[in-house]
């Protein structure tokens, strides 16, 4: 008894014994981590717990004991950081694994099990290593049928695929993978048996030849393509370590290129993966959709990571084998990931320090291939994820899912285990150390670049690679934190939350504003208000920064956002809505005096609350149902601009009481075209109004064009649109030949019905230029409402008699002034109604635009009337 | 609340991670040192080579692992006699032994008397002759 105890306080077990109790507090405190997930991003402690992977973690715990015990018992002498490297890099997979999807987790606890049970009985048998030296043939034949096998009877487990797979009742078994370890035990045994004898190189490495490449074509054919890149690393890393011959590693690397360069040609798989890793940004949502998905991983996880069960890993696919990497960096940061990968140098190094103190050749070259095979597989996979490497569907070595994997890395670790526990004195002669030395350097180099990447995308890019529009997190995060409502002017919602915390929808109440709002939706992004002003709906702009990067540190999650009170007025936009359904078009309605947008309809519509459903629909439809007409569609402006122009000629002539007897009509081609009827014996005022061209020309004779579209500017017609709506800006031209192309629209200015709403409004605010602004307030942290500024007023529009230009233009009974306009430009007739409340107006005072792309001036006229009294009666 | 506790644990998980590292780094570190030490531990013996007339004062103490014996100048025990050979005789260490071989000497070298074929261990008190030149050897014993 004192014996035992004795023995097991020797350095090596006590360096061991407190790696594994690190190990297992680790992963101890990842399974609480997992079990509260749900709770943290939900907020509360009322939220359902997660048990699973306990039974996973017990069965680490017990299976890794047993391993530690029995280790101690029959291998004193082995190299004491192993064991421990095992332990947690395996429990860390397995609780990643069951974070990502308990069912793959509870297979890859019994595929554990069956390893380390398979290691514990490896123990116990005598010369294990001699019998993997004496049936080398054996192996590497037998590996190699059960691969041919796959041929026949092969699957692939997830579905489609290529079919690498052998189906054992519910378990699948990967005999490349087997392969892999076979070749290196192979090669070990062959080379220390006939190195002695000493023939030449050729002669020596010909049966080998023979055996790989058939190996390797194997693989090709059946598209295992990483294995195979892995396998001519293997062969290569051997014979180099074997020979000492650098010429071997010159020699494989052009054979690498050449079959790089003819896989290229000859694979899609190898085009695509090479294009994706030369230019990932190019077709982020096809081709490389895995590799940019998996950068924004990393970057999501920052500097501390976002922890186990909080981040969004599942959002790349295939995430629980060929992408764990990019998941762990999510939860655990940028420095877990450095430090995993510091723990396989160290596996690294300690494999190679092995292979210099082997006793004989056979278990050197044994020690260092098995390193090799780890240091490759992961430093492949990991620079793979991380866009260091082209992509190479290999596992990471004791953490991905795959329970072949997990049973060959065990097993190939056990190896190292048996070599380690030699008495240290008696290692072979070595005739040269640099290939050693040259190989694990090399190896190192390659672990040191990937933690510098690593540390590149979730550090130094982080910020711009979540800002990209297909980092799906912030759709995510919606369904778990508020998102503010947007409301009208008379505080009724617009939008609402609906659903339980985890599952919450955005649904807009009114879908006819769906132009206006837009969407925030996880597949088709973001649109209108909610793309323009998402910073205050999702509580990150004007909001402290501590609490922003608290609740993003302590939830990765952006806290709750901020009410938005819009503009609009909910009665009178359903019944703009409702006058415009029949056309195509749009219609403005504008408080003249501040600029605030009291409904802003555009026709025809969408619904955003059935984007899913009608997405492609909308795309294709040639009537552009998801343009919101009123800030994005151009129209010739035509003569709705006569108020502007009526109100400058008043403050510098008086008009003649003559009018010229021209013969007024409405035929489009005719020279005295007017958009309306003007009727009998009329006046300027009712010419100006009913858009008859030439009376605006004869009244312009005095002024020039450049004059006349300076008017245009000052009016605030060419004003750029602020609004947070998807905006066009307006078409200018200089060089126009006459006043009639002008007025006619032919001329190709273009401006949008909010930019036309602008101009109008001067006449009903006595020279005043206004900005538009449909979002007025956002509610603040503190609960109140703060007005959201739109900057300074621009400058008045100086000579200018809007009052007696708005009593030409007011006749019978109307309560406001009124402006018809026909325009054409190439394919567009714009049949345009513009109307406003006169200078001394004591209600509210409005400018209302109408733009019809199919319907008459009368049917503007006829929709104008009824929308302007409703609203002047609504606002008084 | 349940948020800081489990940022709590984060954190604490990763400082383990970190300490696993840093103690595997630390031991590994503390390894190499423990070797170099040893290395150091395992010094050669002084070897002592009294010549004839030598008194107290100007005997030759060594602590280099490897002597010559010689004529030439470049020897370390350098004996100014005609029937000692320019390179006669190689004394150095190994396997915690100091050994002696005759580099083929015209009168050759002689280890209390029998003359030297093979290389040969040395131990304190032996006597060897180099052509005519009588040399006795101590060496610093190693309790």
């Amino acid at each position: 008894m004192n014996q035992i105890l004795q023995d097991n306080r020797s350095p090596r077990n006590v360096i061991q014994a407190r790696l594994l109790v690190l190990s297992v507090i680790f992963i101890f405190l990842g399974a609480v981590i997992l079990t509260f997930a749900t709770a943290v991003r939900l907020h509360s402690w009322q939220a359902p717990l997660r048990w699973q992977h306990w039974i996973g973690f017990c069965a680490w715990l017990v299976g890794y004991g047993t391993l530690f015990v029995q280790a101690n018992k029959r291998l004193p002498d082995r190299d004491p950081y192993l064991l421990p490297i095992f332990s947690l890099l395996n429990g860390l997979g397995l609780l990643m694994i069951y974070r990502l999807d308990p069912a793959y987790g509870f297979r890859q606890t019994i595929w554990m099990s069956i390893a380390i049970v398979g290691m514990l009985i490896a123990l116990r048998v005598p010369n294990l290593l001699a019998t993997l030296r004496r049936y080398k043939y054996v192996w590497l034949i037998s590996g190699i049928l059960l691969t041919l096998l796959t041929f026949i009877v092969g699957v692939y487990p997830g579905g489609e695929g290529p079919a690498l797979w052998l189906n054992l009742g519910s378990f699948y078994l990967q005999p490349s993978e087997v392969l892999k370890f076979l070749l290196v035990v192979f090669l070990s045994a062959y080379l220390a048996d006939s190195f002695p004898v000493r023939l030449n190189l050729l002669q020596l490495l010909t049966p080998t030849l023979v055996l790989i490449g058939f190996a390797i074509m194997t693989l090709v054919a059946q598209r295992d393509l990483g294995t195979a890149s892995l396998f001519i690393l293997l062969y290569t890393v051997v014979i180099y370590l074997a020979s000492g011959k650098r010429r071997i590693l010159l020699i494989s690397f052009i054979l690498v290129v050449i079959a790089l360069i003819a896989g290229y040609l000859i694979f899609d798989v190898i085009q695509l993966r090479v294009e994706a890793w030369l230019n990932p940004w190019l077709d982020s949502r096809g081709r490389s959709y895995q590799i940019v998905q998996s950068l924004i991983a990393i970057a999501n996880g920052g500097i501390l990571g976002r922890g186990l069960g909080l981040g969004s890993p599942g959002v790349v696919p295939v995430t629980n084998s060929d992408f764990i990497f990019p998941a762990i960096l999510e939860e655990f940061g940028v420095a877990g990931g450095l430090l995993l990968i510091g723990v396989f140098a160290i596996l690294t190094v300690r494999g190679f320090t092995i292979a210099l103190h082997a006793p004989n050749q056979y278990q050197r070259f044994l020690a260092a291939g098995l390193s090799a095979y780890f240091a490759g597989q992961s430093i492949l996979i990991m620079g793979g994820t991380i866009r260091l490497l082209p992509l190479t569907g290999v596992t990471l070595p004791f953490i991905s899912y795959g329970g072949t994997s997990l049973v060959v890395s065990l097993g190939a670790g056990l190896l190292l285990l048996l070599i380690s526990n030699q008495a240290e004195d008696h290692h072979a002669p070595i005739e040269r150390t640099t290939p050693y030395l040259l190989v694990s350097g090399v190896v190192l180099a390659g672990f040191s670049a990937i933690a510098l990447l690593v540390a590149y995308w979730g550090f130094i890019r982080s910020d711009a690679l979540l800002a990209r529009v297909d980092n799906p997190r912030r759709a995510i995060s919606d369904r778990y934190v508020y998102r503010g409502n947007i409301l009208d002017r008379n505080n009724t919602s617009l939008t609402e939350n609906v659903g339980e915390a985890g599952e919450m929808i955005r649904v807009l109440n009114y879908p006819a504003l769906s132009s206006v709002i837009g969407y925030s939706n996880p597949n088709y992004g973001q649109a209108g208000i909610e793309f323009k002003l998402d910073g205050t709906l999702r509580g990150i702009t004007n909001n402290s920064a501590l609490k922003i990067a608290l609740t993003r540190l302590l939830y990765g999650q952006d806290p709750a956002g901020f009410d938005l009170r819009l503009s609009l007025d909910l009665p009178l936009q359903q019944a703009s809505d409702k006058l415009l359904a029949d056309y195509t078009g749009a219609i403005v309605v504008m408080n003249a005096a501040s600029g605030e947008i009291l409904a802003m309809s555009t026709s025809p519509t969408f619904d955003a609350n059935q984007l899913d459903e009608r997405w492609s629909a909308w795309m294709q439809d040639e009537s552009a149902p998801l343009l919101n007409r009123a800030t994005q569609a151009l129209y010739p402006p035509g003569t709705t601009t006569g108020g502007v122009l009526l109100a400058r000629f008043l403050s510098q002539y008086t008009p003649s009481a003559t009018i010229p007897p021209y013969d007024w009509n409405t035929d489009p081609d005719s020279a005295d075209f007017c958009a309306l009827d003007p009727g009998e014996d009329n006046t300027w005022g009712e010419l100006v109004s009913s858009g008859c061209i030439k009376a605006l020309a004869t009244l312009n004779r005095s002024s020039t064009l450049s004059n006349t579209l300076e008017l245009y500017t000052e009016s605030g017609l060419f004003k750029p649109q602020e609004l947070p709506l998807e905006v066009s800006q307006a078409v200018q031209v200089q060089d126009i030949d006459s006043y009639t192309s002008l007025y006619s629209g032919e001329a190709g200015i273009l401006v949008s019905p909010v930019q036309v709403a602008v101009a109008a409004s001067t006449l009903s605010n006595n020279g005043r230029v206004v900005t538009p602004q449909i979002a007025m307030a956002y509610k603040n942290p503190e609960n109140d409402w703060s007005l959201i500024d739109i900057g300074a007023e621009p400058p008045d529009i100086p000579d200018f008699e809007a009052g007696m230009a708005v009593d030409l233009l007011t006749h019978g009974n109307f309560p406001g002034w009124e402006l018809s306009s026909f325009a054409t430009h190439q394919e567009a007739k714009i049949s345009w109604y513009v109307a406003g409340t006169p200078t001394h107006w004591l209600g509210t005072p409005v400018t209302l635009v109408i733009a019809l792309e199919d319907g008459s001036p009368n049917d503007a006229r006829r929709i104008g009337r009824e929308l302007f009294l409703e609203a002047t009666a609504s606002l008084e | 609340m349940v948020a800081v506790f489990i940022f709590v644990l984060r954190l604490l998980m990763l400082l383990v991670l970190l300490s696993f590292f840093g103690w595997a780094i630390f031991t590994m570190w503390r390894d190499l040192k423990f070797q170099t030490q040893s290395l150091v531990a395992a010094k050669i013996p002084y070897i002592t080579i009294l010549r004839e007339n030598d008194t107290a004062e100007n005997k030759l103490t060594f602590t280099q692992p490897e002597l010559h014996i010689g004529r030439d100048a470049a020897c370390e025990v350098q004996l100014s006699d005609d029937t000692v050979s320019n390179q006669h005789a190689r004394l150095w260490f190994r396997n915690k032994q100091w050994w002696i071989e005759d580099l083929l000497s015209t009168n050759g070298t002689f280890l209390n008397d029998e003359r030297l074929e093979t290389p040969t261990i040395l131990i304190s008190g032996d006597e060897i002759r180099a052509g005519k030149v009588l040399l006795f050897i101590e060496i610093q014993s190693q309790t």
